[in-house]
């Protein structure tokens, strides 16, 4: 009876699970999605209305963003509620209510990749022409297959190595203006040799500053169309990292173990561990706090070129958004001349508006000055294929891999050439996914 | 007899006037809440989780159908192979390792006279801590250069361990960590099952002459064989799983050495690019995986039990 009335349950379950399985899990591919409305802003339509913004910070730029937001509700008579999510939440959270219907007006984020068919096109409310307030590396990254702005380029980053001063006098090493790969390297272990420090170099385990190393040596993971890896001098580019850290020149163990995928070498860097460290402009805050020594931005090293690598944040809307014409308002505002030169200032970024890097920024504090200087001066002979590169939807997930593939040379299962074509492999593919 | 006499006489009028259906309906009723919530946040789920499995998604909102695409996608991809074969060589040194300590302990403990509370309490300490907290712990204990391990190993004179950047030791350590984290909790279920076995039964073997090992054999593991098979499946369930403590230990890696199952839907699921489709067809194998596994462990234990 027990046995009869099992397979009875059973039988009734399997229609059941058919039936769920038989509707999709939500909406099917193909269908029309609503055009945004086109709006003309008039700031009294939207007295007393309330936008929400869904943050992540940095440190600093948090406070920079809240004085912001205090003279735009001022100005708009509006209110803004301001969520500070963590980084690694950030995507997924957005995704999930994205798919309640309950999405924020506004983001800030570091990539469009998630989110590209769901941002807000800016076009009629911003006019075409807005785009070309900003630098043209940074337009490549915002401006959609249709040519359409759908995220507004908010402050621009650099890679570029630090220098930990004290340990090259302490060596009697001296740091040049310019060098190349191969004088930087032999500067480091000059100095790790004279002050008996563990390491002559460290660099954060990023796709991101390894693509800095390619792209000086002339190579790019993807142009705006693809794949542009050129394999031979990624391979070129790449063998002083796998050579430094086969002999202990640097921190080996950071790429291969240790927790979280992603690691910063700035610990490394600041227990005065290593004379020179690859990372970015994002770290001058915390080191003018926290470094206890003489520290300095030494200029990006070149090789077939120079310049380093640029990344950064954009600020975007939803087309979810109830009030998506204050939504496009609200990113107009923070951008503005005066307003982007307030946020980048105080939170220690570059700015993306080209009348700002024209005139030039006054920063904080002499320190910050200094290092922002040197990252300005880098960012002129940066090549622009840099930008396309980073623009591209498919250079997160790509960077992901160039990391895996890397540390997997690193733990000796494969060579970096094998590793190169493997890795062109998995960009086709990526490009070829995200396409679709 | 009038037709009335004769619905009074049917037993189903019967119950219905005595009022028996109350009783009937009553446990159904307190099960409702339970039932309700189990319904809607694990049963609807896991069906939704199958027929996602047949589309695939990039926003969780729109969907492409792709039949059993995924499923041969999944099928056909080395990372998933070395993924699988990582977990089945965590999950089998998992559970000999967890089971076989627990059994141990658990005996220990009962053996005490005095401080039986104690020890229990001691040895059950790592379940409580959360596993998040057990990996950064972990992580800080292991470290090559500066971690406790390998400086004590230093003290006695050994070399450093590559506990954390060696794939072989990588693997060890998350087994070492898995097995300190869980083995208190099945070690308090085997206590248990221990403490259920009828003293005379020692008592005859040992006027009989047995020794104790063969006490050990002879009663303690064929009485205690429910509590064990309770604990092996517990601990396969938990050791395909696993993911927390693995992800703030080693992060899968070094190069994807201590990858297991559930990281590799995480990442399908939740990293750039996000691919739902492949990350919930991932979960159905593994459920299928523990189904199957867990199915066994209960036929062979109720057999034992037959036996």
């Amino acid at each position: 009876m027990k046995k009869l009335r099992g397979i009875l349950a059973g039988l009734c379950a399997v229609p059941l699970v058919l039936a769920v399985a038989a509707c999709a899990p939500g909406q099917v591919e193909g269908g029309d999605q609503p055009e945004a409305p086109v709006g003309s802003f008039n700031p009294a339509d939207y007295a007393g209305e309330t936008l929400e913004y869904m943050y992540f910070t940095d440190g600093p730029d948090e406070q920079a963003t809240r004085d912001l937001i205090k003279k735009f509700e001022t100005e708009y008579d509006v209110t803004v509620k301001l969520e500070v999510l963590p980084y690694s939440d950030l995507v997924t959270s957005t995704l999930n209510r994205l798919s309640a219907g309950n999405a924020p007006d506004v983001i800030r984020l570091t990539a469009l990749t998630d989110f590209r068919d769901d941002l807000l096109i800016l076009d009629p409310y911003l006019g075409e022409d807005y785009s070309d307030e900003f630098l043209a590396g940074p337009q490549l990254a915002v401006i959609n297959d249709q040519k359409q702005m759908i995220a507004v380029p908010s402050d621009l980053t650099l890679n570029g190595p630090f220098v930990n001063v004290d340990l090259f006098n302490a060596a009697g090493v001296e740091i040049p203006d310019k060098w190349t790969w191969p004088e930087m390297i032999d500067k480091a272990k000059q100095v790790k040799e004279a002050t008996g420090i563990p390491y002559a170099f460290a660099m954060d385990k990023s796709g991101h500053r390894l693509s800095t190393v390619l792209s000086q040596y002339g190579t790019y993971m993807l142009n705006s169309e693809g794949n542009a890896l050129n394999q031979e001098k990624a391979v070129a580019a790449l063998q002083p990292l796998i050579d430094m850290m086969a002999n202990d020149d640097m921190p080996a163990d950071f790429w291969l173990g240790s927790g979280s995928r992603y690691e910063g070498a700035n610990e490394i860097f600041l227990a005065g561990e290593t004379p020179i460290y690859l990372s970015g402009n994002w770290q001058v805050g915390q080191f003018v706090k926290n470094a206890g020594f003489d520290w300095a931005v030494a200029s990006n090293p070149c090789a077939e070129q120079c310049g380093g690598f640029p990344g950064g944040k954009f600020m975007a809307a939803f087309k979810q958004s109830k009030n998506p014409a204050l939504a496009a308002e609200f990113l107009r505002f923070m951008n503005d001349t005066q307003n982007q030169e307030q946020f980048v200032t105080v939170s220690g970024q570059l700015p993306t508006r080209s009348d700002l890097s024209k005139v030039g920024l006054t920063y904080a504090d002499p320190a910050t000055q200094a290092a922002m200087d040197v990252f300005l001066a880098d960012l002129v002979i940066t090549p622009e294929a840099g930008f396309a590169a980073n623009g591209n939807p498919a250079f997160s997930p790509s960077a992901t891999v160039l990391v895996d593939e890397v540390a997997k040379v690193v733990g000796g299962k494969k060579d970096l050439k094998t590793a190169m074509a493997d890795l062109s492999v998995q960009i086709d593919d990526l490009v070829a996914e995200i396409d679709q | 007899m009038t037709a009335s006499q004769t619905r009074t006489a049917s037993p189903r009028r019967k119950t219905w006037a005595s009022g028996a259906w109350k009783t009937k309906l009553a446990p159904y009723l307190f099960l409702l809440p339970n039932m309700a919530i189990f319904a809607t946040f694990t049963i609807y789920p896991a069906i939704n989780g199958f027929n996602m499995s047949l589309y695939s998604s990039s926003n969780g909102r729109t969907f492409k159908w792709e039949g059993l695409g995924n499923y041969q996608k999944i099928l056909t991809d080395q990372e998933f192979w070395g993924v699988a074969r990582n977990t089945v060589i965590y999950t089998v040194s998992f559970v000999v390792l967890a089971t076989v300590f627990a059994l141990l302990i658990a005996t220990l403990v009962n053996a005490q006279g005095r401080g039986k509370t104690f020890f229990r309490a001691v040895f059950f300490v790592p379940v409580l801590v959360s596993p998040v907290a057990v990996g950064l712990i972990w992580n800080w204990i292991l470290e090559r250069q500066n971690g406790l391990l390998n400086t004590a190993l230093g003290g006695i004179g050994l070399g450093p361990v590559p506990w954390l950047v060696n794939p072989a030791w990588a693997m060890v350590a998350i087994i070492m960590v898995g097995v300190w984290m869980q083995t208190g909790f099945y070690m308090l279920i085997l206590l248990a099952g221990l403490q259920s076995i009828d003293p005379v039964l020692f008592e005859a073997a040992k006027m009989d002459g047995a020794s104790a090992w063969r006490q050990f054999r002879s009663i303690t593991l064929p009485m205690l064989s429910p509590s064990m098979a309770v604990v092996v499946i517990l601990a396969t369930i938990h050791g395909f799983q696993s993911f927390d403590f693995i992800w703030t230990l080693t992060g899968g890696g070094p190069v994807g050495a201590t990858t297991l199952m559930v990281q590799y839907i995480y990442e399908n699921g939740f990293e750039s690019p996000i691919r739902y489709g492949i990350a919930t067809a991932g979960g159905v194998l593994l459920f299928i995986a523990v189904f199957i596994l867990t199915m066994i462990n209960w036929a062979v234990s109720r057999r034992q039990e037959a036996v």
